[in-house]
């Protein structure tokens, strides 16, 4: 019985992300289940951070004022894959990682900003046929936190690009920025729960 | 006190607009304005502080374009807006979107507008044909839409002895993927490409790293089976590209792969409990909102009943004592498709007795418990009689025990070890000697003799004369008898 169950698990794994990439109402079990494979994918890279790295360790300040909803959830998605995407397609010629699996946590990630692209342009879509309609002051207000919190995300990212230049895209500083994102998407996933 | 500092670029302009630039400036914090005039000495106070953010207060600028042109395509390179060291867009440039507007020179009418991908192409074109195009970026998270490019015209190329291989279709199965194509012509090989769909998103205009399919290479078939195993999970492109030795063709219109699509479903694992009158299924499902069509019958008939669940469910009023058996299969249904897995294994289950049984069991269990009480007297009983057979109390029966209230007498029954002896004496005394030592024997014989007849008490007297009248003849016949025996 247990060497089946284990083949299973091991499939719904993999089948899960496949099939939910189609559906854009099942965008949370989604993102949720993709985010982990994500972590697990950032944390196989490499092993932790060597010692002699410490001492470069700093504070990006993840900002965790930043409390998507439901309704904002995909943007911040959106913009957490889309920087993670760009930071690891820079020169990462000092690093130690397995360029198969940097290869394959890029894939990951585009198939993610595919997905939420396609999402957000059918909201997008909807917005555009209701703007006959008056939107009230409610929605307005959440755009107002939604720009907010995209702006905080965007300062954050923009602490990690600069570190990375300034230290002109060595070794440690690759692996301070790696557990930097990993702890990004794992603060994000939580609210893919509630 | 506020830290104001002049901004470089807008001191002592003329007029009421000035530009500025500031290389270090976090484009993300809020940044304040404020203007006084000047004339001469004198100045005017301060003006409200104009505060915003750069970044949501900038449009984006025209990107630049480049066009490289084949017979019935154009190839389009596109630089993002700003400069290469320009801040505000430093974190944008792989998530501009870009928006095509083409048109064909000779007829302004005709318009295109598509989304376009930097060093994307656009396909369906008449050779040897002026094109014209603009294009622009946005950045739709942020609903910003930027200005347009310039205007930029090329001229497609004369026809090529070969075109591209056309329709590409994908299929898969267990193993592998194919690829098929169309193709006019006979005598041609082809060969194959693949390429990592985020690559067309983060290497800009770079050119892109197309790898080939192995044993896809100078094929003569116009399809190409590879293993899924090549191109893990994931979004890819493939091209292919025909070439007869003297010419090769334009690469093919590419083709997405996204590997979702083609995944297979795993058939549902059910098990079965049994539960009163019904079956309780459980379904091993992962957190996808899968239907699942059962099918169950009855082990031994043919006419098999379908219904639709999500999760666990219970099948209702079976027969009792029955093996039943069940098998699934999952649906999955979305928006775009739908796909199913194929049937899971056959589990069978017999259900529990019915409730008329039951009772029938709860009365013979009754009827066991009473059974059991009258067998326990019953043996009690027994006991009893065994008890009395075989090991009897010894006080007499009550009616005879009226008779022995003396105590002597009571004693006489009880068998003792003492010996009652009576002591006789002799009434007749001829030889007092020898009979007196005669007696004692004969005391002693008479002492023997009591000892015997002691029970009965009416003998005794007779026996002890006859003893004693013989024991005095011999007595006689020895004094007598001697002088006889001498001669």
């Amino acid at each position: 019985m247990t060497p089946k169950y284990i083949w299973l698990a091991h499939f719904v794994g993999l089948f899960m992300t496949c099939i939910l990439s189609q559906d854009c109402n099942l965008l949370k079990v989604h993102l949720s289940t993709v985010t982990w494979q994500n972590l697990k994918i950032l944390n196989e890279m490499s092993n932790s951070i060597p010692i002699e790295c410490l001492r470069e360790i700093q504070d990006f300040k993840l900002p965790k004022e930043i409390q998507p909803e439901k309704t904002s959830i995909k943007y911040i998605f959106y913009e957490m894959f889309t920087q993670a995407i760009n930071i690891f397609s820079q020169n990462t010629s000092n690093s130690t990682w397995d360029k198969e699996q940097l290869v394959q946590f890029q894939n990951k990630l585009y198939e993610q900003i595919e997905y939420l692209q396609q999402c957000l342009n059918k909201e997008n879509k909807e917005k555009e046929d209701m703007k006959e309609v008056k939107a009230d002051e409610k929605e307005h207000s959440g755009a107002e936190v939604l720009w907010q919190s995209q702006l905080k995300l965007r300062r954050y990212f923009s602490r990690i690009y600069n570190f990375l230049k300034d230290k002109k895209y060595s070794r440690c500083a690759w692996e301070i920025v790696r557990v930097e994102i990993r702890r990004c998407f794992h603060y994000f996933e939580t609210f893919t729960k509630s | 006190m506020d830290d104001w500092i002049k901004l470089p670029g807008c001191q002592h302009t003329a007029g009421t607009k000035c530009y500025f630039s500031l290389p270090d400036l976090d484009v993300y914090e809020e940044l304040q304005l404020r203007i006084r005039t000047e004339k001469g000495n004198d100045t005017s106070s301060w003006s409200e502080v104009y505060s915003f953010i750069p970044f949501k207060k900038a449009q984006i600028g025209p990107p630049k374009v480049h066009l490289a042109a084949e017979d019935k395509a154009i190839t389009i390179y596109i630089s993002p807006p700003g400069t290469e060291d320009n801040v505000m867009w430093s974190l944008d440039e792989k998530a501009f979107t870009y928006r095509l507007v083409m048109w064909k020179n000779s007829s302004n009418i005709e318009e295109r507008i598509e989304t376009v991908h930097p060093g994307g192409k656009i396909y369906k074109l008449s050779p040897e044909t002026t094109y014209c195009l603009k294009v622009r970026a946005e950045l739709l998270m942020y609903s910003k839409i930027g200005i347009y490019s310039p205007v930029c015209c090329i001229n497609t190329t004369v026809e090529n002895k070969l075109p591209p291989p056309e329709n590409l279709e994908i299929s898969a199965n267990n193993e592998s993927y194919i690829l098929k194509w169309d193709y006019a012509y006979v005598n041609v090989t082809f060969q194959v490409q693949w390429l990592h769909g985020f690559l067309k998103v983060i290497s800009g205009t770079s050119l892109h790293k197309w790898e080939q399919i192995p044993n896809c290479e100078h094929i003569k078939i116009t399809y190409c089976v590879f293993l899924r195993k090549l191109l893990p999970k994931g979004i890819y492109y493939l091209r292919v590209q025909a070439s007869n030795g003297n010419s090769t063709s334009f690469w093919s219109q590419e083709k997405k792969l996204n590997t979702a699509i083609y995944t297979i479903i795993p058939p549902p694992v059910i098990s079965m409990k049994p539960v009163n009158d019904s079956l309780r299924v459980y379904v091993n499902a992962p957190e996808v909102p899968l239907i699942y069509e059962i099918s169950f019958w009855e082990n031994n008939s043919n006419t098999e009943r379908k219904i639709k669940e999500k999760t666990d469910f219970t099948i209702a009023n079976l027969q009792p004592l029955t093996v039943y058996c069940v098998k699934a299969r999952a649906h999955f249904v979305s928006e775009s498709w739908n796909k199913s897995s194929i049937f899971s294994d056959i589990v069978c289950e017999k259900t529990k007795p019915g409730n008329s049984y039951k009772s029938w069991v709860i009365a013979g269990i009754c009827i066991a418990a009473v059974f059991i009480v009258v067998i326990i007297y019953i043996m009690k009983n027994l006991l009893r009689c065994f008890n009395y057979v075989f090991f009897p109390s010894l006080k007499p029966p009550s009616n005879i025990d009226k008779y022995l209230s003396e105590q002597p007498l009571k004693n006489l029954l009880l068998l003792t070890t003492e010996e009652q002896i009576e002591r006789c004496s002799i009434i007749e005394n001829t030889n007092t000697n020898t009979i007196m030592k005669e007696t004692n024997q004969i005391d002693e014989d008479h002492k023997r003799y009591n000892s015997q007849t002691s029970q009965d008490s009416g003998n005794y007297s007779n026996e002890d004369e006859n003893t004693g009248s013989k024991a005095s003849e011999e007595l006689l016949q020895l004094e007598t008898g001697s002088p006889e025996t001498n001669s």
